[in-house]
């Protein structure tokens, strides 16, 4: 970070410097802004079409019952799902990627995922249950999950690779436990089970929006503290030592962060896959130094996800496809061209 | 390159020692009841055979691994106690193998060094931007700021992650082998520039060298190590003896006088008659 490339927010008479990227702060906005258009439109076209400003007036307050009902009690929950998960899975895998430092890590791959898949699986084959208890079994899986991984990782402090291998043996074996789970299902369970495996944003509620809210609202003023302690992690261990003191209590912390993120992020829509890989990954491509940044991946992930639901309502109307096939078909391509791309662990072009 | 021409009016160097150090990772230690002092002000060079402890000695008293037994002092005062911030600004590394993240501009990287000095609420100050200048231009690297890391030369990349450690401004700077994978040239080039560094500011410095006779020009004090400890301390004339080497690296050889530099020379001496014929 050079003094010509970024902006100095002072507060409190320069007691307070917060500096800004530029490139990284427009990019941000601009990825933003048009995740909120898309959220609006989303808001006003489907079965039931509105016209922009008849969105707008609806938002505002006025507008019909019928109107109201499908804006504000319909459409708006699963809108401000999408936005909150795209950026709570970006975030999460961003994190990741810096603290492992390989593009290839994300929260999908340590086992996050897999971990509320199964536990929302065993709520909904053993228990038969549905709705509110199905988002606490999937919430339940991923922290029980993410807490096993850091926990066995932990071994002598915490370092980025040992985190990877371990979640991905603990994603193994939980792959094979939601296998079992589906043999044993009945049919009817399969059908709800795949739809919910695949991530949907479909018949979302306040539950839901609180869910992520909640999870955006502890990790932002973390991140916004512990942030920058990212950028001598990447350093790797001897150097990140030296010029912090400890690191094992931030490197954790933040890990903690990013894990949690996923594992609401997945209890609120399920594992919508591909995100927290791709999003962190597209935002770096457009900035100098190719860095991996949280503020603008996040934009991304929120955009990527809103775009990708509105693709998935859309496209073979009146069936709606669940949101996670559409960003398994959009995000597959550019982790092959990642792959392609890598030349060495950690290190891609 | 007289080993004793440093300046005397500068503020009070930070004197580093170890005071019955042990180190290891497992059952074995590495390193067995060490004492030692770097002298402060000076450069200080740590040798021995491979898996003799040097690198483990300067992991201990950069503070990477705690001690088994035994303490780190810095002025006296043991390191185990400092406040972590502190530290963090008083001890800078040069690891031997440090790795760039993908992409980081020269500045970026020699930025990161400035991190013990910002506070979360506190990010890049004028002064941050004062000790990035500094530390590239007396790297001479400030031509290569916008540069990416990776594609620098070997040369340039020892000398960006220099600059790291030199915006940070710490007391003491410990270097782990900073000079094992440059060729010749570059190696020269790296240690005159410690040298010089060290005669304009009087920092502490203690690095890890391979090269006896790089530490004997290069070095005011060598610290001979064997088998995890200290067997042979002093200025190099007196460290560099036939007898002493012998005995750290099992080598038989002759010294001599640097016929540019009046330092120690080490000649390793042909086991029988020369076998390359004629």
């Amino acid at each position: 970070m050079t003094a010509k490339d970024t902006v100095a927010v002072r507060v409190a008479r320069g007691a307070v410097v917060f500096r800004l990227q530029r490139r990284s702060a427009l990019l941000t906005s601009m990825l933003w802004l048009c995740a909120l258009t898309l959220a609006v439109a989303a808001l006003g076209l489907g079965e039931f079409d509105l016209r922009l400003a008849d969105t707008l007036r609806v938002l505002g307050g006025g507008g019909t019952l019928i109107e109201y009902d499908v804006v504000v009690r319909d459409r708006l929950p699963r809108v401000v799902t999408g936005l909150g998960v795209g950026a709570a899975f970006a975030v999460s895998g961003a994190i990741l990627q810096r603290i492992a430092a390989n593009p290839l890590v994300s929260p999908d791959v340590i086992g996050v995922n897999a971990g509320a898949s199964f536990g929302a699986l065993l709520v909904m084959t053993v228990a038969g249950g549905a709705g509110a208890s199905l988002v606490l079994g999937a919430l339940a899986g991923a922290l029980l999950t993410s807490a096993a991984i850091v926990l066995i990782a932990l071994n002598r402090g915490l370092n980025g690779y040992r985190l990877v291998l371990v979640g991905i043996g603990i994603a193994a074996m939980l792959s094979s436990a939601i296998s079992y789970l589906l043999v044993r299902a009945d049919y009817h369970q399969v059908l709800s089970a795949a739809s919910w495996l695949t991530g949907s944003l479909a018949n979302r509620g306040t539950l839901h929006v609180t869910i992520v809210l909640v999870a955006l609202a502890v990790a932002v003023p973390v991140l916004l503290v512990l942030g920058r302690h990212l950028r001598i992690l990447e350093l790797g261990d001897d150097l990140a030592r030296t010029l912090s003191g400890g690191t094992t209590r931030v490197r954790l912390a933040l890990i903690t962060t990013a894990v949690v993120l996923a594992a609401m992020a997945t209890a609120a829509a399920g594992p919508i896959g591909f995100i927290a890989l791709v999003a962190p990954q597209i935002t770096r491509r457009l900035l100098a130094g190719r860095p991996v940044t949280l503020g603008p991946a996040a934009a991304a992930g929120a955009l990527l996800v809103t775009g990708a639901d509105l693709v998935a309502r859309l496209l073979f109307a009146p069936t709606e496809l669940p949101v996670g096939a559409v960003t398994g078909v959009l995000g597959a391509p550019v982790l092959l061209y990642l792959l392609a791309r890598a030349n060495r662990i950690g290190h891609t072009g | 390159m007289n080993p004793d021409a440093t300046a005397t009016a500068m503020p009070p160097a930070t004197e580093l020692s170890a005071d019955r150090l042990t180190l290891g990772y497992d059952a074995e230690p590495v390193v067995r009841d060490v004492s030692v002092t770097v002298p402060p002000g000076r450069i200080t060079a740590i040798v021995g055979a491979n898996g003799s402890g040097k690198s483990t000695l300067l992991r201990g008293l950069a503070q990477l691994m705690r001690p088994r037994r035994g303490a780190v002092l810095l002025d006296g005062q043991d390191i185990a106690r400092l406040a972590t911030k502190t530290l963090a600004r008083r001890l800078g590394l040069l690891p031997q193998q440090p790795l760039a993240p993908d992409g980081i501009t020269v500045a970026d990287l020699v930025g990161r060094g400035r991190h013990p000095h910002q506070r979360w609420f506190r990010h890049h100050t004028g002064a941050d931007d004062a000790a990035i200048t500094a530390a590239m231009e007396s790297t001479g690297i400030t031509h290569l700021a916008e540069r990416p890391v990776d594609e620098l030369s070997g040369g340039q990349r020892q000398r960006a992650w220099l600059a790291l450690a030199l915006a940070q401004d710490p007391d003491v700077m410990l270097l782990d082998e900073p000079t094992t994978h440059l060729d010749l040239a570059h190696q020269i080039d790296l240690l005159e520039l410690l040298t010089d560094l060290n005669a304009a500011l009087g920092r502490t410095t203690l690095l890890v060298l391979h090269d006896l006779n790089l530490a004997g020009r290069y070095a005011h004090h060598l610290v001979a190590v064997k088998d995890g400890r200290i067997v042979a301390e002093g200025p190099p004339a007196e460290v560099l003896q036939p007898d002493t080497i012998e005995s750290v690296f099992s080598l038989n050889c002759a010294v001599i006088d640097d016929p540019l530099t009046g330092t120690p020379i080490v000649l390793p001496r042909p086991p029988s008659g020369d076998r390359r014929g004629g």
